[in-house]
């Protein structure tokens, strides 16, 4: 009678674990052609290395994980992709598979998945990991670090708001106190300070809840902010907040248009493709890591992809276009 | 600031804390009635997952909130079935089955999105009183009334049917002929099956009821908050498993729980938007919901033991 | 002519995983009487029971009601039947109601809503009826033992029983409950419904049956009549040899107090105090007993001895060992066995096989032990000659304990504590439950323990016990000990008004 128990527990499992396995696995598949962009201006031609990414979210998250899948493509890439694997170890165990298989080159889309990295890198001398968002490889010499100047975008997206609302709040919805998060945050935070207006600044404790991001983006509309950003992929609930009070939105890792076709002002987007592109021509040349790349304005990682939607003053824009310009030159700084 | 001001503050973040606590009173009250009968359903929030992903790609495809909400009930109840099967009558261990359940939602779910939506698009918001088509005009008056508007009536139905179900769920545990056998069995299963009560039947019900009100919060949370994405809930589906626990199997306590959750989650957001709680303590007051709500209701809810059959199989021999 | 049976089972066979539990019994009760089972722990009296309400379905054989064949295949068709019965182990869910509790599985007149109201109103007619006194409103947990089985009886009525089975429902029941009982039991018989009664106690079989049927392993031994017998002559168609009812107790000098007891008082469950200021000593080599109606401070008393409940005054050593709030492991240390009252709840752990339960307290000791690891053929051994010694029926010591009939638990815990060579044993109703032969082993054992120079302390609500093991005789009462009688000075009338508060 035990045995028979057993044996049904065991059935039930099986049953289980082949269901979620199945559904586990199926998002690694060929990512193929995302919609490649709008300008392909600093594309390369198409490399004849073996790509894949593993990515903390999914590949069309409008935000962190899109932005690299769609950079890819601009490139004329289509990588293997395992994405959701916002578990460390996961990402591991699949960053370790593509090495073994073979894979030329490894782009590991997570800062978390750093630590990793060390293990997983000396073991495979022949592969070349692309790894970001980070500042610097970690002395690993078969590993590239890319890291986005968020705070650039960030400042001019400020100033635009603060222009357009006039000295009034604006309310940040921002994830976890970290990496490009901050930066784009601390850089939109001066921005409007430099047009006059003051930011409320509200770190939700996580990436992904979508509910937490909504409540916060309500409690900022209920203090009588003017208009609404944000960051991570829990954005969206913010987003739909925005357009349900018709407040000016300015998004960032990736266009925001899709979720807010009205009041999406402008949207900093990601093009890793242009420290992609270097990276991959030194691979062809043999060198397979030991540099950390930026995406700044200047190189046009960082692109401000207005809404065309959203009629912006022309003065507005002019100013804006002056801060790019600043920028660049070094004449005003966004840290 | 003036006071006005204040006191609206005061009173958009309780209306706030109430629109938020909904998923979990749909959820938590669902468990209560499983729990009651003996019966521990950790798959709560992959259910949640399916039902709100259901509801979501209905009302996107459909544009109907009623198409929405009949497709999280579905999907809560076909997974009830699969549960129910499962634990009621082969017997299989509770706690692993519902893990089983709860990663089958969460991939499943995924995968459906994936390949039937890809880019998350934003959804027609679930209508207020007010915005009610045909009826919206009658409550007008009662949303533009101070204090009392935003806070009882400027709320979708789904909030309202949240929380009728407390009373409706406490009548049915203590003045029905079905609520006495769920108590029983969950209780003292021997006992109740001595007496002609089917004991996998009553359970196969409870289940029934519990998932099929886990899918309507998943579809309540997915069309408040007007999108779907990969893991959306965030274990909210859990929480709920505890406030049924905290909350010491009854439904108002539960209820409390669950308006508690929200309150202390929506201050803190409002006083680190107000830069009462500093920018630095942002991750500690991200804690503050669960502990505070925690430590409430182990001191303020009658502690009764938990029903003594639950998580326990039953069988004749 | 034979009138009808109200009941006949014909050639009944039942097994268990390596057990022949009823074994082509045949089995029958008329209207108006009273017959009952009789049988050792074991011998298949509630297996029987069991399939005549549908809980069990029999290997072979049949079963007819008034003549004709029943197909019993659930507790819902032997109600159809009009069969009720009472378990051995209350089947009463503890937080319901009264009235709940006697309303569950049957349709309500409201549909979907219950009808307590109802409901409550006839458990008031049938108690008046019967003076079975309870208040339909409370809920179960609130209630005494004596109560409790009072719900198990109107449960039946309520389903108008014509057949009423009663599993040792005296087991648990005082002296006067058990009259109570009784007169009830009687004005059913004479209202036509047929009784079939279950009890280990054979002044209460004779007392109360009209006929007696005799099981041992599983299969029928004999029949016969009060009239045509006696409590020997039944104890030995029981066991199948002679049995001595009270034991030879060798003299033995009375040694040091090793159990000393001072002004202890303890709070009950419900905070008021449950013992009250008592101060008793137990000496080497004697068996001083605690008679007394249960539920006056007893159990209480004990669970504070062991060490599962903390006094509120007072002080308790074992020889020159202060173990006042002491935990359940240092009292034990200080060489102290203990028999519980409630041997489920906390004598034995009932998903756990025989031979655990038989190491439950010295699974650390070295002889078990093979380096860090459990020496398992020792183990098995040592629990084989446990097993034998108490005779402990079980198919192996592999089996779940609470698959045991209830009597052979006791015996496993018993055999288990007797053999940890205490110096002090504290045992609380040790053969309630338990059949007549097992009870004369357990009282030769607790005998023998007691020429060894151990001090036992006996709890015991059954009077034969007391004056038949018992060197001096504690009454307690209302929390304290009213008095204290050396033996030969005790009679039965004085105890009992004494154990009555009086
Ligand atoms: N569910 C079960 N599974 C396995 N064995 C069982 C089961 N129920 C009873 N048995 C075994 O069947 C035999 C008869 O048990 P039963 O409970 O009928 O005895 P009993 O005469 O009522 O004894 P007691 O006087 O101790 O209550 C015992 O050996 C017992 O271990
Ligand atoms: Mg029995």
């Amino acid at each position: 009678m035990k045995n028979k128990k057993i044996l049904k527990l065991l059935g039930a499992l099986f049953a289980f674990t082949l269901l979620a396995t199945a559904c586990g696995s199926s998002s690694t598949d060929s990512a193929g052609e995302s919609d490649g962009g709008s300008d392909g201006g600093s594309a390369e031609a198409s490399t004849g290395l073996s790509v894949a990414v593993v990515a903390p979210s999914a590949s069309d998250d409008v935000a962190f994980t899109q932005s690299m899948i769609d950079s890819l493509g601009r490139l004329g890439v289509s990588p293997q992709v395992t994405d959701g694997t916002f578990v460390v170890e996961e990402a591991a165990a699949a960053i370790r598979g593509f090495a073994e298989d073979g894979t030329d080159v490894v782009v590991a889309h997570g800062t978390q998945y750093g630590g990793s990295l060390e293990e997983i890198a000396p073991d495979f001398p022949e592969t070349s990991f692309i790894w970001g968002t980070a500042t610097d490889n970690r002395g690993l010499d078969n590993v590239f670090a890319y890291n986005p100047a968020a705070d650039q975008g960030g400042y001019v997206m400020g100033l635009i708001a603060g222009n357009i609302v006039g000295g009034e709040d604006i309310g940040v919805v921002g994830p976890v106190e970290a990496g490009d998060a901050v930066a784009y945050i601390n850089g939109f935070a001066l921005g409007a300070e430099a047009a006059g207006s003051s930011t409320s600044i509200v770190y939700t404790g996580s990436f992904s809840d979508v509910a937490l991001a909504t409540t916060t983006a309500q409690a900022h509309v209920d203090n009588g902010v003017s208009a609404l950003t944000g960051t991570s992929q829990s954005a969206v609930g913010a987003v739909n907040i925005a357009s349900a009070n018709e407040l000016p939105w300015f998004g960032t890792q990736s266009n925001t248009e899709p979720w807010s076709e009205d009041f999406t002002v402008v949207s900093q987007v990601y093009h890793w493709d242009v420290v992609l592109a270097e990276m991959f021509a030194l691979i062809e040349d043999g060198t397979l890591g030991g540099q950390a790349f930026e995406l700044t304005l200047e190189n046009e990682g960082l692109v401000l992809e207005y809404n065309d939607a959203f009629e912006l003053d022309a003065d507005v824009r002019a100013a804006a276009d002056e801060a790019v310009a600043g920028i660049i030159s070094g004449d005003i700084a966004t840290q | 600031m003036s006071e006005f001001f204040t006191v609206s503050v005061i009173f958009a973040t309780l209306s706030t804390s109430i629109r938020f606590a909904v998923p979990y009173l749909f959820a938590a009250l669902g468990e209560t009635v499983g729990q009651r009968s003996g019966v521990l359903n950790l798959g709560v929030d992959g259910i949640m997952l399916l039902g709100g992903f259901g509801a979501y790609y209905a009302v996107l495809e459909t544009d109907s909130h009623i198409l929405g909400v009949i497709a999280g009930l579905a999907v809560g109840l076909l997974m009830g079935l699969v549960y129910g099967v499962v634990t009621v009558f082969l017997h299989a261990k509770q706690g692993i089955s519902g893990i089983g359940i709860f990663l089958f939602g969460l991939g499943f779910s995924d995968l459906l999105f994936q390949e039937l939506v890809g880019t998350p698009l934003p959804i027609r918001p679930l209508p207020r009183l007010d915005q009610l088509p045909a009826v919206g005009g009658i409550f007008e008056p009662l949303v533009e009334l101070p204090v009392v508007g935003p806070l009882i009536f400027d709320h979708d139905l789904l909030t309202f049917l949240a929380f009728l179900l407390v009373p409706a769920v406490t009548w049915l545990l203590r003045k029905t002929t079905f609520g006495m056998n769920v108590r029983a069995v969950g209780e003292n299963p021997q006992a109740a099956d001595s007496l002609g009560v089917s004991v996998a039947r009553t359970r196969f019900i409870s289940i029934l009821i519990g998932s099929t009100l886990a899918g309507l919060a998943g579809a309540t949370l997915s069309m408040q908050l007007a999108i779907f994405q990969q893991n959306l809930t965030n274990g909210i589906g859990f929480i709920a498993v505890a406030l049924v626990y905290f909350g010491a199997w009854q439904p108002r306590w539960v209820m409390a729980g669950a308006l508690l959750y929200g309150i202390v989650t929506a201050t803190r957001i409002r006083w680190q938007s107000l830069d009462i709680i500093p920018q630095g303590a942002s991750d500690v007051a991200a804690m503050a919901p669960a502990v505070i709500t925690i430590l409430a209701l182990v001191l303020l809810a009658s502690r009764v033991r938990g029903p003594a059959a639950l998580t326990r199989p039953f069988s004749r021999h | 002519m034979e009138r009808t049976p109200l009941l006949s089972m014909h050639n009944i066979t039942k097994t268990f995983p390596g057990v022949l539990a009823n074994d082509d019994v045949s089995f029958d009760v008329h209207s108006g009487e009273v017959h009952t089972l009789l049988g050792e722990n074991g011998a298949g009296k509630s297996t029987l029971m069991k399939i005549l309400f549908g809980l069990y379905q029999p290997d072979s054989g049949e079963i007819r009601l008034r003549g004709e064949i029943a197909a019993i295949d659930s507790p819902t068709s032997a109600i159809e039947h009009r069969v009720g019965m009472v378990h051995q182990h209350f089947m009463l869910v503890p937080t319901l109601t009264v009235a709940e509790n006697v309303a569950l599985g049957l349709p309500s007149a409201r549909g979907f809503r219950t009808d307590l109201d109802a409901v409550s109103e006839r458990i008031l007619e049938i108690s008046n009826q019967y003076g079975l006194a309870v208040d339909p409103g409370i809920e179960i947990w609130k209630l005494s033992v004596g109560e409790r089985q009072r719900v198990e009886i109107i449960k039946a009525l309520y389903r108008d029983a014509e057949l009423l089975v009663l599993d040792e429902p005296t087991a648990v029941l005082t002296p006067q409950e058990v009259d109570d009982l009784f007169v009830i039991l009687r004005q059913m018989t004479n209202d036509g419904t047929g009784i079939i009664f279950i009890s280990h106690k054979l002044h209460e079989v004779l007392e109360l049956s009209d006929r007696i049927t005799v099981l041992r392993n599983g299969a029928v031994t004999g029949s016969t009549t009060p009239a045509e017998s006696d409590r020997q002559q039944l104890a030995e168609m029981m066991v199948g040899r002679e049995v001595k009812l009270a034991p030879d107790k060798p003299a033995v000098d009375r040694g040091p107090a090793r159990l000393q007891l001072r002004n202890v008082s303890v709070k009950g469950d419900r905070g008021t105090v449950a013992v009250d200021d008592v101060s008793l000593d137990v000496h080497a080599g004697e068996i001083v007993g605690i008679a007394g109606v249960s539920g006056n401070g007893q159990r209480e008393l004990a669970e504070t001895i062991a060490g599962l409940r903390n006094a509120q005054g007072g002080s308790v050593r074992i020889d020159s060992t202060d173990l006042t709030n002491a935990s359940p492991a240092e009292v034990r240390a200080a060489g102290f066995a203990y028999v519980p009252e409630e041997r489920m709840k906390d004598g034995a752990v009932g998903e756990f096989e025989v031979s655990e339960n038989l190491l439950l307290i010295n699974h650390g000791d070295p002889q078990f032990r093979k380096g860090p690891l459990f020496d398992f053929a020792k183990i098995r051994a040592h629990s084989q000659r446990l097993v034998d010694q108490f005779s402990v029926k079980t198919p192996t010591l592999d089996t779940p304990t609470s698959t045991l009939s209830g009597g052979n638990i006791q015996k496993l815990i018993m055999a288990r504590e007797l053999d940890s060579s205490p110096t002090v044993i504290l045992a609380a109703q040790p053969t309630r439950g338990v059949d007549i032969g097992a009870a004369e082993y357990i009282h030769s054992q607790l005998v023998q323990q007691r020429s060894d120079g151990v001090a036992i302390l006996m709890v015991s609500e059954d009077l034969d016990e007391i004056l038949g093991l018992a060197d001096r005789i504690a009454v307690m009462f209302d929390g304290k000990i009213v008095t204290v009688i050396e033996r030969e000075s005790a009679t039965r009338e004085a105890l009992g008004l004494a154990m009555a508060g009086g």
